[in-house]
């Protein structure tokens, strides 16, 4: 089974969950710009963790295997924050690099005018650079949001086929398929989405523009949730083609729509199964460097 | 066409040959048809033992033959001189021009023009000779200049073409060598040059691609094969460093048009192999230096776009990827590019090679500031290996230059990322990095598991101090009852051949 976990913030996870994430299946993921749990305070803690992202991040990803690619965005809670806006000024030079496949995670989070401005200007470049857009639906008021956000998507002129709306739930799913974007379901252990309800939804809206994400963080998450996920979508008689579209099919063609993924195997690295980790890494061992 | 017109589909302008003198197992008339039957164009026919014996006394008989088969087979064909022990058996290449008594040696290459004419070969190529013992460079020149005067004569009245080979170890060493005998003889118009591109990575100071550029219009023959910098051995392709794409290329951009033939002497037990192992390679080759032409182009266009301030130096930089993707450039060794980096990498790294000769220091130094900077680590390695480039390219780097390179460097050195690391340690580390920064970056790399093959001058730089701290690095490795790398064993038996050098 190949998995795409088309949104996860790898930075904020150990060895231990890609080497385990590697032997479940997954072989690419999408790391979105997000906070950071603590505030930001200025643009160069931003430049400082987008360089990361497209570095330091997806070089480790590459020592077990996975394939790592990247949003880049100002996220809409540090939108309101003045000292941290002026990093939009720098966007335009990353979404340009290698394996950044979307901007975001852009939309709301306390749907204020700050928030607005930031997510049209994001916009904006989306469509400036012909990349997909990644939207975070708020934690609060997400009915209020998810309408608020398709008005501000229609209205910026982004093809609604370039835009995956993030953390759906029963509540807001039908809006976003209705209106022809991606759904983005984020499985979580106790909140947001789980494996059975992700199951139930799948079976009522089909598989088509939906994908499955463990959004897993530095907060209470699990990175494996796609591997669980495809396994209770096998348990409930999908078959092995619909977890293949969920779980991989459909994350290549939303972000292959940037032509920035990459997807072939790491050279060390097979389709078949996990790397004998004392072979080292054709034959000069960097992993014994990643760990260093 | 130029460089900037070859493109992936191209048709090679020269003839691709193969050498006699690896067919050395077999009959020549059996040895040119298994040529063609591969599909060379052209033949190095190397005069005497085992195949066309010049003083035969049938000769003008074998060579109306000979020029029949030739003709049967589509092959054109080049005199090659090179044979070991033909005129004294116990005494390899002697009596050579460069000898106090030379008078067999002229004859021989009297016989060759005489050959030549006969079977309307492309040219004669001949070499000038170690220096004998005891003779002074000065008379050793001056033998060979009147030697080289009374031959293009002769030739001249034959209407043949002459190439004078440059050879290691040889009086006439390089190209540069073979234009000043030229000069010194008033620039006859049938003295031409051969390159054979293994010597280059020997002896040529700007490699392959310098070598054929200086021989430029006055290039008569080429002999490929590989070889590595230090030893004179003529190898299969793949075997040594010679860039095989670049010299392909190269030849295209000169629009060559003459023969460029595989040079095996040492290889007749595997003659029928090798010929299809080395035009598959030369094949394969040629393709690569289709894109080599197609970046070229891109180059150019790049470099008029920034200094007519057309492009933004930031965004073609970053962009370069899209243009040139980013594989391996040397897939079967470093399949994942960390060594020797990506086609990417390398063409990053070419232009800002190119800004050195558009950029006046200072604003060279600032766009080097900024590239690193805002670069993705793709980005940094390719600014890295531009500081390789400039190193190479010129005598010595303004200060500033310098000293902005160092800087990156250093920051370069500080990370962890394997790519990274490794292209902060070639050309311009070697040359520039202070001895204490230089060494612990080979011991990072060691300590990274990073092969030491991506260290730049490795041998002339290490010194004690290394083999002291890659001694004290393995009985570390052994007291925790881990393996030590095989790099370690290098370090210990660099320094006890170099002296401390710090």
């Amino acid at each position: 089974m190949r998995l795409f976990d088309p949104h996860i913030h790898m930075t904020s996870r150990t060895t231990d969950d890609y080497a385990a994430m590697y032997a479940s299946g997954v072989r690419a993921l999408v790391e979105p710009a997000f906070w950071s749990g603590q505030p930001r305070t200025n643009v160069g803690s931003f430049i400082d963790y987008f360089d990361s992202l497209l570095g330091w991040e997806r070089f480790r990803a590459a020592q077990f295997g996975i394939r790592h690619h990247a949003t880049i965005a100002l996220n809409p809670k540090e939108a309101n924050d003045p000292r941290c806006v002026p990093i939009l000024e720098e966007l335009p030079r990353y979404l340009i690099k290698e394996g950044v496949v979307a901007v975001g995670e852009i939309g709301y989070d306390s749907m204020t005018a700050a928030e607005d401005e930031a997510f049209s200007r994001q916009l904006e470049l989306a469509l400036e650079f012909s990349l997909p857009v990644m939207v975070h639906t708020p934690h609060r008021e997400k009915l209020a949001g998810t309408y608020r956000t398709l008005d501000v998507v229609r209205e910026s002129g982004v093809a609604p086929g370039m835009v995956v709306v993030d953390h759906l739930n029963e509540t807001n799913v039908e809006l976003v398929k209705n209106a022809g974007a991606w759904m983005g379901f984020s499985i979580y252990p106790d909140t947001k989405m789980d494996e059975q309800r992700m199951v139930a939804i799948l079976a009522r809206y089909g598989t088509e523009r939906v994908l499955v994400n463990s959004a897993a963080d530095w907060g209470r998450s699990d990175p494996l949730k796609t591997f669980s996920t495809a396994n209770a979508m096998l348990a409930a008689g999908f078959t092995s083609d619909d977890v293949d579209q969920v779980l991989w099919c459909n994350p290549v063609e939303f972000y292959g729509q940037s032509g920035q993924l990459i997807l072939g195997p790491i050279p060390g690295f097979d389709e078949a199964g996990p790397l004998d980790a004392t072979a080292g890494f054709e034959g000069n061992s960097v992993l014994r460097g990643a760990r260093a | 066409m130029t460089a900037s017109g070859l493109t992936s589909t191209s048709t090679m302008p020269f003839s691709l040959g193969y050498g006699t003198n690896g067919f050395a197992d077999h009959p020549l008339p059996v040895a040119l048809g298994l040529i063609a039957e591969q599909g060379y164009d052209a033949v190095a026919l190397t005069l005497g033992h085992p195949h066309l014996d010049p003083y035969a006394e049938d000769l003008g008989d074998q060579l109306q033959s000979l020029r029949r088969l030739l003709d049967e087979l589509g092959l054109r064909v080049v005199i090659e001189t090179g044979t070991r022990f033909l005129l004294d058996p116990r005494h390899k290449h002697r009596p050579a021009l460069v000898d106090d008594e030379a008078t067999t040696r002229v004859v021989f290459l009297r016989r060759a023009i005489d050959i030549a004419a006969a079977l309307q070969a492309e040219c004669v190529s001949f070499f000038s000779g170690v220096l004998p013992e005891g003779t002074t460079a000065e008379v050793g020149w001056q033998r060979l200049t009147s030697r080289v005067a009374e031959i293009v004569e002769y030739a001249r009245d034959k209407g043949v073409l002459l190439a004078v080979e440059p050879e290691p170890g040889m009086v006439v060493e390089t190209v540069s060598d073979v234009l000043r005998l030229r000069a010194e003889l008033g620039n006859p118009r049938n003295l031409r040059v051969t390159v054979d591109i293994g010597h280059c990575v020997v002896v040529e100071p700007d490699g392959v691609r310098g070598a054929l550029l200086l021989a430029g219009p006055l290039l008569a023959n080429v002999q490929l094969d590989d070889m590595r910098p230090h030893a004179h051995e003529h190898l299969p392709f793949g075997e040594g460093d010679v860039d095989l794409p670049l010299a392909l290329a190269t030849l295209a951009e000169l629009d060559y048009r003459g023969v460029a033939a595989v040079e095996l002497p040492r290889h007749s037990y595997d003659a029928p192999g090798l010929a299809a192992r080395s035009i598959h390679a030369l094949r394969a080759g040629w393709h690569d230096a289709g894109r080599i032409g197609e970046n070229g182009r891109w180059l150019q266009e790049s470099a008029t776009a920034i200094a007519t301030g057309t492009g933004t130096l930031s965004t073609i930089f970053t962009l370069a990827r899209r243009h040139v993707g980013r594989g391996p450039i040397r897939p079967d060794n470093d399949p994942t590019g960390v060594l020797f980096g990506t086609a990417c990498d390398h063409l990053r790294g070419q232009l800002i090679g190119r800004l050195g000769d558009v950029l006046p220091p200072d604003e060279l130094a600032q766009a080097l500031l900024t590239l690193y900077g805002n670069g993705d680590s793709a980005e940094r390695r390719g600014v890295l290996r531009g500081l390789g480039a400039l190193s190479t390219g010129s005598q010595q780097l303004p200060d500033t230059v310098v000293s902005v390179g160092l800087r990156l460097t250093n920051e370069a050195l500080r990370t962890n990322e394997s790519g990274v690391v490794a292209a902060a340690v070639g050309p311009f580390a070697a040359t520039y990095l202070d001895q204490h920064s230089w060494r612990h970056a080979v011991l990072k790399l060691v300590f990274m598991g990073i092969s030491l093959q991506a260290v730049a001058h490795l041998t002339e730089r290490a010194d004690d101090e290394l083999a002291r701290m890659a001694s004290d690095f393995a009985a570390e490795r052994t007291a925790a009852g881990r393996p030590v790398p095989d790099d370690v064993q290098l370090l210990l038996q660099a320094s006890s051949s170099y002296s401390t050098s710090s």
